[in-house]
């Protein structure tokens, strides 16, 4: 639990540095951008070089190695059951057998090579969603989000969970380390029980919080609605960054998917 | 599980996004109107979203897989809030995972939002009514929302996955080998979260009975 | 600060209120408060102080009784009005803070109030520099201290410009030097700003030193309300309401009670202790040097 606790962090995303600084709409659009090319593309060049990109600014802003890594590996489990799957179940062109008992796999050249270009994509798909994470504060993208004509119930609610997930989180611990300190989780139908008993206590926290941060609003005005600031015109900088990261895009997908010859 | 970023082909992708699209914006009135005749509803839901987002972080021991699974709560959070206002949470929960955890990805957000916002809440929702509309108890009714909410969610996010990636093979033997692949893991971790889904509706019926009439007076509306 | 003469700005009359499940939570209350006035409300817990609390900032509806706030009844005033004039610090920061960030958290009243975006800044900068946390304003809430949290609480109060601040526990949770920083700051906002101060408490050890008129709730009703000296010196009826006299009046009470000191009144602050009880010592027995050197 505390891992997941530990990785669920924004102390990276509220730092102030270079990437930091830019304009979260632009960061955003360039981020769906990388990973809907490197899901067009169909050789593995252009997803390897967004990933490289990608890694590239994390190191510049210092994000430590440690980090990268542990967010990148969970995607990569299910990326190699799949390209396994695929090996063995697509394709026409035999590359190697597998004996497993009675049953015999082969493997195919075009299932793998699909494999692979699957895992090159997540790679550089991953890769970009972990550099915007690493440098834009949840803050920002509800602002973005707010320009870019997300409902506003959408916004307010995602706000909300948002500051109360971090609150909650706190009291869960607690009283998950209050059960612990007193055998909760010892023995597996133990552990169950106890689970439920937190899930339950949470929930009931969170009755109450809601009811508190109600009248808190009602409090200072609240009319129904949370009212928003509104985000400045994007700068000319941040235009220009994202029109080059646009144009490179298109320019590495035309490149390796032969449009050009 | 969700889909992680990267793993959907673009076509596919989007499509998902827009089947998710209006079962959003059904949700998002839902809200809206409640919201409008009781001012408390907006923060109320809020809050339930969060708390599901947390108990769907935590880790339930897989001994058949060896490892730590998360539930997905969202059968839960059915029960509480009802179907469409779990839709929106649910959304919310992945966009934040995709941007604190690389959890997911916002590409793929359109099919994580169909398997686990509008199946698993669809599911949940309906176990739970029509089990207590033929009177069973809300112990049966949760674990039956929990466990089925669970199920098919990965039922869903495997039918997603054969057929963007079948390519040129039989949709159906990758559907039943991913489907395989998935049970050892899935068939306990529904389990579970049907019995932590029961801990869940006893603790609070306990110690605040009178929300949760409240609450089931919420979820028929 | 001093305020009689002042017309009132809270009038609460005969106000009773009771919970859905029946339990009276305010008995017949009638509580005034004037404009400019530190007026505190000392009461041991569960005994209705947030009730009363919430029925002030109209959260909850009293089912007799009037509110007047700056001589208009509550029930007729919108909450655009009503919460200019009255501003909430509820005892938990956490409760009160629901956005991600301190910016946004302060920004949120001016903005319901639809000022144009360059005015919501300047209110959060200006409040935000008022309870000197300026440093914080881009960071996120939850990364903040307890401390800090309160002081942003109090900045998004603020921020509404209201002309009376209600707060609950003020100083609870905080550690000594954060309680007499907050209570310093309260009592600059009274002085400087002229905003009348409602505190509701149960610690008396530093109320003495800023509240011009006190308030004792017990069990829903009010028991008794005067100057602090006037509260105090009625040992009988704190005692049975469940609160005790500051430490420092309560060493003076003993040394009287059980020693037979002859010490007139009851001093309620560190400062008047000491004058008293220099007054008792023998001149050969104090060093000039040292006294020349005290404060």
């Amino acid at each position: 639990m505390t891992q997941t606790f530990e990785l669920f962090s924004d102390l990276f995303a509220l730092r102030n540095n270079a990437l930091s600084r830019r304009d979260p709409r632009a960061k955003l659009l360039a981020c769906v951008a990388a990973t809907v090319a490197a899901g067009l593309s169909t050789r593995v060049h252009l997803p390897l070089a967004v990933m490289a990109v990608a890694m590239g600014g994390m190191l510049l802003v210092r994000v430590p190695v440690r980090l990268i890594v542990a967010r990148l590996l969970p995607p990569l489990g299910i990326v190699a059951l799949l390209g396994l799957l695929r090996t063995f179940l697509i394709g026409s062109t035999p590359l190697g057998q597998v004996a497993l008992g009675s049953w015999t796999l082969t493997a195919t050249q075009e299932g793998f090579h699909e494999g692979v270009l699957l895992l090159a994509r997540v790679l550089g798909a991953v890769s970009a969603l972990i550099l915007l994470s690493l440098t834009t504060p949840a803050h920002r993208v509800f602002a973005a989000l707010r320009w870019l004509r997300v409902p506003q119930v959408w916004v307010e609610t995602a706000m909300l969970m948002y500051r109360y997930v971090f609150l909650l989180l706190d009291q869960t611990a607690d009283i998950f380390a209050a059960q612990r300190a007193r055998l909760g989780y010892a023995g597996a139908a133990r552990s169950l029980r106890s689970m439920g008993t937190l899930g339950g206590a949470v929930l009931q926290r969170a009755f109450d919080q809601a009811d508190r941060a109600h009248e808190a609003m009602m409090a200072r005005g609240y009319r129904g609605e949370i009212p928003f600031g509104t985000l400045g015109p994007t700068p000319a900088g941040d235009m220009l960054l994202l029109g080059a990261v646009l144009a490179l895009l298109a320019v590495g997908l035309a490149l390796g998917e032969g449009w050009l010859a | 599980m969700h889909i992680s970023e990267g793993i959907l082909p673009v076509g596919w992708a989007g499509a998902w996004l827009l089947v998710a699209l209006p079962f959003l914006a059904w949700g998002i009135r839902q809200i809206k109107r409640r919201g409008q005749t009781e001012p408390r509803y907006r923060a109320f839901v809020a809050l339930v979203g969060a708390a599901v987002f947390i108990i769907s972080c935590m880790p339930i021991p897989v001994p058949t897989a060896g490892t730590c699974s998360h539930p997905c709560g969202t059968g839960l959070a059915a029960i509480l809030i009802g179907p469409g206002p779990t839709v929106v949470v649910a959304s919310i929960a992945l966009l934040l995972q995709a941007l604190f955890m690389a959890h997911g990805g916002l590409t793929t957000l359109g099919g994580n939002i169909v398997s686990m916002g509008v199946v698993g809440a669809l599911v949940g929702f309906g176990a739970f009514r029509l089990l207590r509309g033929a009177g069973a108890s809300v112990a049966v009714a949760a674990f039956a929302a929990g466990a089925l909410s669970d199920w098919a969610t990965y039922a869903t996010t495997s039918a997603e996955l054969a057929l963007a990636l079948h390519g040129g093979g039989s949709l159906w033997s990758l559907l039943g080998a991913i489907m395989m692949a998935f049970v050892p893991t899935q068939l306990p971790l529904g389990i579970f979260e049907g019995i932590l889904s029961v801990g869940a509706c006893r603790f609070v019926s306990s110690r605040r009975p009178e929300l949760v009439e409240r609450l089931l007076a919420r979820s028929s509306g | 600060m001093n305020a009689p003469g002042k017309p009132f700005l809270i009038e609460m009359e005969n106000v009773s209120f009771a919970y859905d499940e029946g339990s009276l939570a305010l008995k017949n209350v009638n509580f005034r408060v004037r404009a400019g006035e530190f007026v505190s409300m000392l009461a041991s817990n569960g005994s209705g102080k947030t009730t009363l609390i919430k029925v002030l900032a109209k959260l909850l509806t009293p089912q007799q009784g009037t509110v007047r706030i700056a001589g208009r009844d509550v029930r007729a005033m919108t909450a655009g009005h009503l919460y200019q004039q009255i501003g909430l610090l509820l005892q938990d920061p956490n409760d009160q803070l629901f956005a991600p960030t301190v910016e946004d958290d302060v920004a949120f009243g001016p903005r319901n109030l639809g000022l144009p975006d360059v005015e919501v800044e300047q209110r959060a900068e200006e409040s935000l520099a008022a309870v000197g946390v300026a440093a914080l304003r881009k960071r996120a809430i939850h990364h903040l201290s307890f401390g800090e949290r309160k002081r942003v609480c109090l900045a998004g109060v603020l921020a509404m410009r209201p002309k009376i601040l209600v707060l609950d526990e003020p100083t609870a949770g905080l550690d000594p030097a954060g309680e007499s920083q907050m209570l310093q700051l309260l009592s600059r906002l009274n002085r400087e700003q002229g905003i009348s101060l409602v505190l509701a408490t149960h610690s008396v050890d530093l109320l003495p030193l800023f509240a011009d008129r006190i308030y004792v709730l017990n069990r829903g009703e009010v028991v008794k309300d005067g100057a602090p000296e006037e509260i105090f010196a009625d040992q009988e009826m704190m005692h049975r309401v469940g609160l005790r006299l500051p430490y420092i009046s309560r060493l003076i009470h003993e040394m009287r009670c059980y020693d037979g000191v002859r010490i007139e009144g009851l001093p309620l602050t560190l400062r008047e202790a000491r004058l008293r009880l220099l007054e008792l010592i023998p001149p050969q027995l104090i060093m000039e040097s040292l006294k020349e050197k005290t404060p």
